[in-house]
This record gives C-alpha cells, structure tokens and sequence, in this order.
C-alpha cells in the first residue's frame, strides 16, 4: 500500500493505491477514507485484495489541494477527468459512495467508455420527490455543542453503534479526524449545498448513457441518502440488477458491513 | 482634533410574545422557530412601536440609529433593513443611518443593494453609513446559500457595489459571481465618493486584511468584551500598519447592551424580564449550548480549513455562550448587558473603552420582551446622563492616545 501525493495540473492530489491486477478508482464519502479516516479502512483493503485499488482524497480534503476558487460538480468531475489522465488511466472500474457515488455517476454518464464496471454505495447525486437526501450540513451542527448523534444517525444504521460512535463520538473529538470531516462537508458545500441537497436534478435523464455493467449497493437503514434513491439509481442505470440491499446497515454500508458489502462487490468486478 | 466616541442606538426588533414556555417546548429561536408562534393581533403595531424608539434616539440626539438583516427568527424581525431604513429617512432629521449590514450573498444581484442603498442616502440627504455582511450560520439554512463559497461572493459583491458607486457607467464587471455587461446604477448616492462602509467581522484574518485595505470601518462582532476585544483592536492596527495605514477610533466599532434607571436595584428589576428573555429565547440556536446553534460550527464551513483547526485546537465546546448566562454576576463577567444607575454603565462602558479605544459604540437599549415605557427611560437616562461624560472622557483619551498619528496622518494627506 502507498500513500502519494501527484500533481493534476499545478495541484496536489493525494491517493491511496494499494493491491494489483485490474484498476479500481474508489471516490470516497463521509464515514469513509479520506472523509474522516486517514487511511484505508478494513472494507478498502479487503477490495485491494482483489483489484488495484487508488482512492484518491477529493479537492481540499486529507491532503488534496482545493480546486481554484468557487467550484461546482461539473468542476469537480472534470478534475477527476484530469485525474485518471494524470494516472494513465484508460479504462477501469470505479467505485464511488455517496457524495463519491454522485461523482462517479456523473463521470459515468458523460464518459461510458471509460468505466468498465460502476458500483454506487448509497449515493447522493439524484432528485426523487418526497424523498429528500437528508441535511448533513444541519446535523453536523453538534447539539449543545457536543452532542453528534443525529449525525450518527445519518451515516450509521443507529446512534450507538461502535464505528459511529468511534469515527464521530460526542465532544471534541481527535484533531486530524475532526479536520478531515470538515474538509469533507466543506467540499460537499461546494459541489454541492445548492440545490438543497447533493443532487443534480438533470442526472436521473442521463443514467440511460451508463450502460456498462452496474451495481447499485444501499445499506437498509441509509439515514442520508432514503433508499428510494437506491431504486432509482437501480432502475435508471441500463446495466445494473435490482437493487443489492444490506440489511441491517447504515449509509456507510461498507463500513458497517463490510463482509457481505465487500463480498458483493468483489463477486460483482469479478463476473 | 480626533472626534469623542460616537454613540448609536441598536434596535434588533425582537419578537417580544413568545409563550411562557418557550423554552421548554422549543429547540431554537432561529430558523426552525414555529411561525404558528407569531401572534398577527398582538403584533398589530409592533414594527412601528420600534420604528418610533428609534426616531426618539434621533429626537434625544444620538449621533445615530443601527439596523440589521435577519431571517427566519425571533431575534430580529428584519428581513429587508432597507424598508426601516426609508421608513427612518421620514421620520429622522439629524443622525446618521447604519444598515449593518444587507447581507450581500443572499441577494441575487447585489447592484440592487447599491442601488437601495443610493436611494435611501438620496432620502436622507447623505445620512447613510453602508454596511455589508456575508451572513453566518443560519442564513446559510435559510435562503440556502452555500457556506463554503460565500466569503468569495461576498467580497466580490463588495466590490461591484463600490464600483458601481465611484467608476463612470455603463462599464461591464467580469466577477466569477456576479458577472455584469452593463453596470450604471441611478440614482448615485448623495455621499461622495460613497458612504462610509463598515463591515463586520469576528475570526477571520481575510476579513481585516481586506477592509484595512481598502479604507473600511471594522465592526467587531462579538456580544461580550474583555481582553479578546482589546486583543481585536490591537490585531487590526497592526493589519492597518502592514497596509501603510494607523490605527484611529474612527476606524472600528462594537456592539454592547444597557439599560439604565436611577439606581443599579432598579434598573436590575426593570430590565430582568426583558434581559432574560433575550438571553433564553433569542438566542436560543445562536449564541446558547442548549439546542443546536447554526451561528458557527463544521456544518457551515465557510472559513478554510486550517483557521478551523486553530479554532478547535483553542476552543472548549462545553465553554458556556451568552444565552447560558446563568445570574447578574455572570452577565457581569461577559461585559456584554451593563446594568446600573449612571455612574455604573459610564464607569463599566469607559473601562471596555480604555481597553478597547473604538470610536463608534453601537448600543442596544431594547432586549427581548422589554416594555416600550422601559427602553424609552433607559435611552433617555444615557443620553441625559451617561452619553456627556463619554463624550468628554473619550474626547480626551482619544486625542491624548491618538492625536499624535493623526498628526501623522494629516501630514502625509498634505
């Protein structure tokens, strides 16, 4: 495994790449590398050991240079864009969970031919009426300055469960973990804050574009992203199945879960 | 000659009719707050009540009259501070008018800010002060602006505004925000080259860089002072010195709360309703732990990540905030609400300000729930009896401490 740092057009990127064989881009979420954990955690190094896994940190987090001045989702996919050129990357899986998943939809809508296989782990990204993507920004406001269990609540299947409560526990928490988070929401407030929330409203007509093979992956519990997203992704998206429910699970199914995430994912980039 | 502290009435326009239990039964004051709650019988009148508070500082002759722009709350009952603004243009001869500020992201055209503004220094013949604010926490929430970006939009909306005030039209702004072919706003302010200008802020080291700069007035915003208010002035003369400037009173402001009666027993007992219905209510989701307070925090990430690592690296999440305030002698420590008779509130007011010499103190007189009949005696009473002696004391420090760089000053103008 190796931490690096490459430079994409006059900024710093950092990534994680770890394993071999065939290329696997993974764009990371909140309860998640780079979102909140410096390092791969147990579900990414369980993939390394069946794919060349590089996770790289999104602008302005866990090391990564922020793009210049305001940015958009456009700009953030046309980074990633700049990305895999900088990696020689021609044609390769790409895993993206949540705000990470969005990104990796938008990818594969405009640029079917790069991505041979796309998986999508409870991802923003899309409108559906009635249904709306939880307010992250809202909830990682603390309660009485301390209390974060209504944003555990949204990442995790419950409040109290160990991960959340180890990744976001109440009070002030370790320094470069709180940092990461902040990098985290700060670059979904840039991409993403408008429309209220983490959507663009013109994705869900254009998923008819991705036609590669698709998984779709939520976790049953999703506080964040409501599993009618799920049902839609599975729905709109050409090449994918019905949708794989991990019951039990939170938003960071692959976290909570990472057995029986991991294992679908790696049964799926393997057929 | 370096002029004595001026001296402003603040008015917040509060809702004063909240339930008993109000606090018991509800998170927040901000944002989230019922509108179910605003009562449109008792409320008949109620803008006006505050409009004629304010025309009465006007009346007493305070040097002027302080508004501001809030959403969605029960803080401030001042979506658009314009509108009072006209509204005081009408009824006010002398002092000055300070909209701090119109919260500039939020518009979607901020040249429709310089041109209210035109119009309102136009209607009081040259009375406007211009203040312009990004916004914080909840407005974020309320008129979903994007944190993150905000502080970018906000400078560039400043400087379109003040182009569109000093630079010959139709000229075309090429802003990455606010892209403009045509810019040519009529009327033009009567205040030339443009109104003073203050800008708030607290944390941010962009923020003085840019209005030492630029020749703005700072305005601290913070509800309590002590030493980090004499550490503000002292951080923003020495961003003054860096631009080649000094520092002068003239050049910042703060905010502090009074109320005064003829004895401290008294004025305790008349403004303890009022005061602590402020404190529970209004700035319950602002400036309380109890709740979830919008005003500041990682969910509105507007300042760069590593002044917000500073931030968590100095700071106590469980320190209490003004609204937990839980006794006079708390309120006391946090020098935010000075409650006396006359000597109390000049002596408290005039140790912040040997402490912390600004020229402009922006007063709050009416808190909460208070009664028409008490914010009216308690702005008399300063005025009568506290305002001469600040006047004369700060004459005389102020041209003590500062006459000499301003000296300087004139010297390098010549």
């Amino acid at each position: 495994m190796s931490a690096q740092l490459i430079q994409v057009s006059g900024r710093m990127v950092s990534l994680i790449e770890s394993g071999g064989g065939e290329p696997t881009v993974y764009l990371h979420g909140f309860a998640d590398v780079h979102g909140v954990a410096g390092d791969l955690m147990p579900f990414h190094a369980a993939l390394a050991e069946r794919t060349r896994l590089i996770a790289p940190a999104h602008p302005g987090c866990n090391g990564s240079d922020d793009l210049p001045g305001p940015h958009s989702i456009e700009d953030a996919v046309f980074h990633y864009l700049e990305v895999f050129d900088a990696l020689g990357l021609k044609e390769f899986n790409l895993v993206g969970h949540s705000v990470g998943g969005w990104i990796a939809a938008e990818i594969a809508v405009r640029h079917p031919d790069m991505i041979r296989k796309l998986v999508l782990i409870g991802a923003t990204g899309l409108f559906v009426s009635n249904e709306p993507i939880g307010d992250v920004f809202m909830h990682t406001q603390p309660e009485r300055g301390v209390d974060y269990s209504t944003l555990r609540r949204m990442y995790f299947s419950a409040a109290d469960e160990p991960l959340a409560l180890r990744y976001y526990p109440d009070g002030r928490g370790d320094l470069d973990e709180e940092t990461r988070r902040y990098q985290m929401i700060r670059f979904c407030s840039f991409v993403g804050f408008k429309p209220p929330y983490l959507y663009n409203r013109s994705l869900i007509d254009r998923l008819h574009r991705a036609k590669m093979p698709s998984l779709v992956v939520w976790g049953e519990k999703d506080g964040l992203t409501p599993i009618a997203h799920g049902h839609a992704y599975a729905r709109g998206l050409p090449g994918s199945g019905p949708l794989k429910i991990i019951h039990g699970a939170g938003h960071a199914a692959h976290v909570e879960a990472r057995g029986e995430t991991c294992e679908a994912i790696a049964d799926f980039l393997r057929r | 000659m370096i002029d004595p502290v001026q001296l402003y009435a603040w008015h917040f326009m509060s809702y004063p009719y909240l339930p008993a239990d109000f606090d018991e039964k509800y998170d927040s004051g901000w944002v989230t707050v019922p509108n179910k709650l605003w009562d449109k019988d008792r409320s008949r009148g109620l803008l006006n009540t505050y409009i004629d508070q304010l025309a009465y500082a006007d009346e007493l002759g305070f040097d002027g009259m302080v508004l501001n722009e809030h959403h969605q709350n029960i803080y401030g009952l001042m979506p658009s501070p314009n509108i009072i603004a006209a509204a005081l243009t009408q009824r006010t001869k002398r002092g000055k008018i300070v909209v701090l500020g119109n919260l500039l992201p939020l518009h979607a055209n901020p040249l429709r800010v310089a041109e209210e503004y035109a119009m309102i220094d136009n209607m009081s013949d040259g009375r406007l002060i211009a203040g312009f604010a990004p916004g914080s926490g909840p407005e974020t929430f309320n008129y979903n602006v994007a944190s993150a970006p905000s502080r970018d939009q906000f400078w560039e909306a400043v400087e379109l505004i003040r182009q569109a005030w000093t630079r010959e039209g139709p000229f075309m702004f090429e802003g990455h925000h606010y892209p403009l072919r045509y810019v040519n706003p009529w009327p033009q302010p009567t205040q030339r080259p443009h109104p003073d200008i203050w800008i708030p802020g607290a944390r941010s080291r962009d923020t003085l860089t840019q209005i030492a700069k630029n020749g703005y007035c700072y305005f601290l915003s913070s509800r309590s002072h002590g030493k980090d208010t004499a550490k503000a002035v002292d951080r923003f003369a020495d961003t003054l010195k860096a631009h080649g400037d000094r520092y002068m009173p003239k050049r910042m402001g703060i905010l502090m709360s009074t109320y005064v009666a003829e004895t401290d027993a008294i004025a305790q007992e008349e403004s303890r309703e009022g005061i602590w219905y402020f404190l529970r209510n209004c700035l319950k989701g602002h400036q309380r732990r109890e709740g979830r307070q919008l005003t500041f925090g990682p969910g509105v990430p507007y300042i760069p990540p590593n002044e917000f690592r500073d931030y968590l690296a100095q700071s106590d999440p469980t320190t209490p905030l003004l609204g937990d305030t839980q006794d006079w002698g708390d309120l006391q420590r946090a020098q935010s609400i000075i409650v006396g008779s006359p000597d109390t509130v000049f002596e408290r007011f005039m140790s912040v300000l040997e402490h912390a010499p600004v020229g402009h103190l922006l007063i709050q007189f009416h808190m909460g729930n208070m009664s028409d009949e008490c914010a009216r005696k308690s702005m008399r009473l300063f005025w009568d009896e506290v305002a001469p002696r600040l006047k004369r004391e700060t004459g005389r420090m102020f041209n003590e401490r500062f006459g000499r760089d301003e000296a300087a000053l004139e010297a390098v103008k010549a």
